[in-house]
């Protein structure tokens, strides 16, 4: 009995003239990507993020999601691209952004805020994602930041999986990578990338240096969690969905 | 010897048109303009409608507002002005030497064409280029072409349309204009009725010596005007250009998008003026005056100056949504400064960035959504106090700068720093201490357990000022109740012994 490739090899050669590789998958669109300047990261992900297409970095807090996305402004802005940062709940530091490299002068910082004290949480998530659509709409940006890190995982799922569709489409019209930081992913199939940050323990103990008066030596795991545009080579087969996983080091800068 | 061209405009019912120019939803409605103090107002200026309709010149305003259907205006000497300037300004493109001619209600200037024949063609090819220009400034005229100022003046006001006088042809040209064309100062209409002298022509049929003997030397001049032959010296005048456009409304305005409709127009006006001296609006100013003798003023400034009608109006109708009058509205000025037509001339290889025109009308909205203060480029501070900055409006820099390489422009660190994300405002806790080290605290929902902190990391600073600062800040590692972890900072404030959550590291 003929073996599984060997009856495929046949199959395709006797449909050679009509359809080119009849049971091998077409070699998908290989995405431009831009470094996150984290080698680790950049060699999970093959290259960086995407441009062009929405990434989802998630994770509990301080698992390294706003390190993560201040790195990979630094790269754009440090190109004299315009970003921006969408920030729902106000939480941006600009002095963290200014010490990971980030050209300030380069980034459009919007700033929600909820329009009284007693307004429903959402309010600010409505703020958000008009911004984001406006910034979207209008081109040009290189990096847009939706910070949601700070919204509870239930009111961002609220967010109706259209929104997600329209910002999808925009980043790739505008050629504008949008970058969602969230607690959970909530883009769904729209996202090209998830990335899954969680942290380790810091590597040192204070008891074990007693003078240290800054935190140091944090680390971060990073597992993508999906990924879309895969490079594919043509006469391969499809190969199965997997999980890659790596560790970034980050450290407290010094307060001087 | 050189002849003299001189062409007339000659713009009728002046106060009608100046308030028109801007009201184009009025533009064939019969409509008055009354002048005078109340209650003694008197129609001074209508138009065609409004006069098919039955009104007329001197009505009182009973009288008017007993025409079923006419729309009365009050007569605005600074809309007046200002299509004054727009008239002089249309004239200007032809000859830059002009001398005004007003008469009453009406508004007049003489262009001296001489010369001007290989530029805008034969005469009446000038005449008509410079009617259509008034036209689409919104302005209604009459020209004449003549080699005799005064003949040329007089043709205008008497006649509609393109008048174009043959040299030597000026006698003929007046001859049937009725002596009222003179327009004199003198009265001497009644003794020229007794005479039975009742044109132009008829004036000009008298014998000179005769005359000068019973009106005295002055009616030489007269009847060499009525025979068009008065020589004149020209008086040049200098018309400033300023974009400046003004409409005064008869009720209160209290719809933004009313003043938008008038907006619209005004922008339209100046961004044409401003384009036909190759420049483009740098800025507007918009004044309002509000009832209750109250001010309003906003200053639009886009990125580029542009001459983009919509653009414009976008930004303008963004700024009015963004800062409501407060009351309604009286009257309307659009004031802008002239700047150099925008020139980018981007890199091939240059990242791409926000369109500026758009990016503008963007930024503009998302003050609207987020704040006026909330939106922009984040600019540190000159101080050691934690977390200060300031906001500063974003704007591409130099976007005409070549691309530069991005090797060794600015400084990456090699590894990423931690980053905080701010609590504004802090969150007061409560925190339980050990040896003067955090063991525990707790925020309003939940409490911590610290695994580990970091700290004291001691600052202070302008102890001479009234906003001083003295803190300790603490790097903590803590677990919930619920056993979720975090890494926080916690700053305890030693001038009010209080303790608060400033950020977490993410």
């Amino acid at each position: 009995m003929p073996s599984a490739a060997a009856l495929r090899l046949q199959i395709e050669h006797s449909l050679e003239r009509r359809f080119p590789a009849a049971l091998t998958p077409v070699p998908r669109t290989i995405r431009e990507t831009a470094p996150t300047g984290i080698p680790q990261v950049d060699h999970l992900l093959e290259g960086g993020l995407p441009i062009g297409a929405i990434s989802e970095i998630t994770g509990p807090m301080s698992s390294g999601r706003t390190s993560l996305a201040l790195a990979f402004l630094a790269r754009r802005t440090q190109e004299d691209r315009v970003c921006a940062w969408v920030d729902a709940h106000d939480a941006f530091d600009s002095e963290s952004a200014a010490a990971n490299g980030v050209a300030l002068g380069q980034l459009l910082w919007v700033r929600c805020k909820a329009p009284n004290p007693t307004a429903k949480p959402w309010a600010r998530l409505d703020q958000a994602l008009s911004a984001t659509d406006l910034l979207l709409q209008a081109g040009g940006f290189a990096a847009i930041v939706l910070d949601l890190a700070s919204t509870a995982p239930e009111h961002g799922c609220r967010i109706p999986l259209a929104t997600w569709f329209r910002f999808r489409q925009a980043a790739d019209r505008t050629r504008c990578s949008l970058l969602v930081l969230a607690q959970q992913p909530l883009a769904q199939s729209s996202a090209a990338v998830v990335l899954e940050c969680t942290r380790e323990d810091c590597s040192r103990q204070p008891e074990e240096s007693p003078s240290q008066t800054v935190l140091t030596g944090f680390t971060y795991q990073v597992s993508s969690g999906r990924q879309r545009f895969t490079p594919y080579l043509a006469g391969q087969r499809k190969p199965p969905a997997s999980t890659w996983s790596t560790t970034t080091t980050a450290q407290r800068d010094a307060r001087a | 010897m050189t002849t003299h061209l001189y062409a007339c405009a000659h713009a009728e019912e002046f106060p009608a048109q100046a308030l028109l120019r801007l009201r184009t939803d009025l533009a064939v409605q019969p409509v008055v303009v009354l002048d005078g103090r109340p209650p003694l107002q008197t129609v001074c200026s209508l138009n065609r409608p409004a006069r098919l309709k039955g009104a007329s010149l001197g009505m009182t305003r009973l009288e008017a507002e007993t025409i079923p259907g006419l729309h009365i205006l009050a007569r605005s000497q600074e809309t007046e002005a200002a299509a004054r300037a727009v008239l002089l300004e249309c004239a200007a493109h032809f000859s830059p030497r002009l001398e005004s001619v007003d008469e009453s209600t009406a508004c007049a200037c003489v262009l001296d064409i001489t010369g001007t024949e290989r530029l805008f063609g034969p005469p009446h090819t000038l005449a008509e280029r410079l009617r259509d220009s008034l036209a689409s400034a919104g302005l209604r005229a009459s020209v004449s072409v003549s080699v005799n100022f005064d003949t040329a003046r007089m043709k205008a006001a008497t006649t509609r349309g393109i008048t174009v006088i043959p040299p030597g042809h000026e006698a003929v040209a007046l001859a049937k204009l009725p002596l009222d064309a003179l327009a004199l100062d003198e009265d001497p209409y009644e003794t020229f009725a007794i005479w039975g002298i009742r044109t132009l022509a008829d004036l000009a049929a008298l014998p000179e010596s005769d005359l000068v003997a019973r009106l005295g030397p002055q009616a030489v001049a007269w009847r060499n005007l009525a025979r068009g032959a008065l020589p004149h010296t020209f008086q040049p005048i200098e018309p400033a250009f300023t974009l400046r456009e003004f409409c005064a409304f008869e009720t209160p305005v209290e719809q933004i998008y009313s003043l938008l409709f008038i907006g619209a127009r005004m922008i339209d006006c100046l961004a044409t003026r401003a384009a036909t001296h190759a420049l483009s609006l740098a800025s507007l100013v918009v004044e309002m005056k509000l009832d209750g003798n109250r001010a309003y003023q906003r200053t639009i400034r886009p990125a580029l100056a542009t001459t983009d009608r919509k653009f414009l109006l976008k930004l303008l109708q963004l700024e009015i949504a963004a800062h409501p009058p407060q009351s309604a509205v009286l009257s309307i000025t659009l004031s802008a400064q002239a700047g150099q037509s925008s020139k980018v001339q981007l890199g091939l290889f240059a990242p791409q960035t926000p369109e500026p025109s758009r990016l503008d009308v963007t930024i503009a909205r998302l003050k609207a959504i987020a704040g006026e203060d909330r939106v922009g480029s984040p600019v540190l501070e000159d101080t050691h106090r934690p977390g200060s900055f300031r906001m500063e409006s974003f704007a591409i820099a130099n976007p005409t700068a070549p691309y530069k390489s991005t090797i060794g422009l600015k400084e990456v660190p090699s590894r990423p720093h931690m980053a905080l994300r701010r609590i504004r405002p802090p969150a007061n806790v409560r925190v339980q201490l050990n040896a003067l080290k955090p063991i525990s605290f707790r925020d309003r929902e939940q409490s911590y357990r610290v695994t580990a902190a970091y700290g004291p990391w001691r600052t202070s600073g302008c102890w001479w000022s009234t906003d001083p600062w003295d803190t300790e800040e603490w790097d903590v590692l803590a677990e919930s109740s619920t056993g979720s972890s975090l890494a926080c900072l916690l700053v305890h404030n030693r001038s009010q012994n209080q303790w608060q959550l400033e950020a977490l590291y993410d």
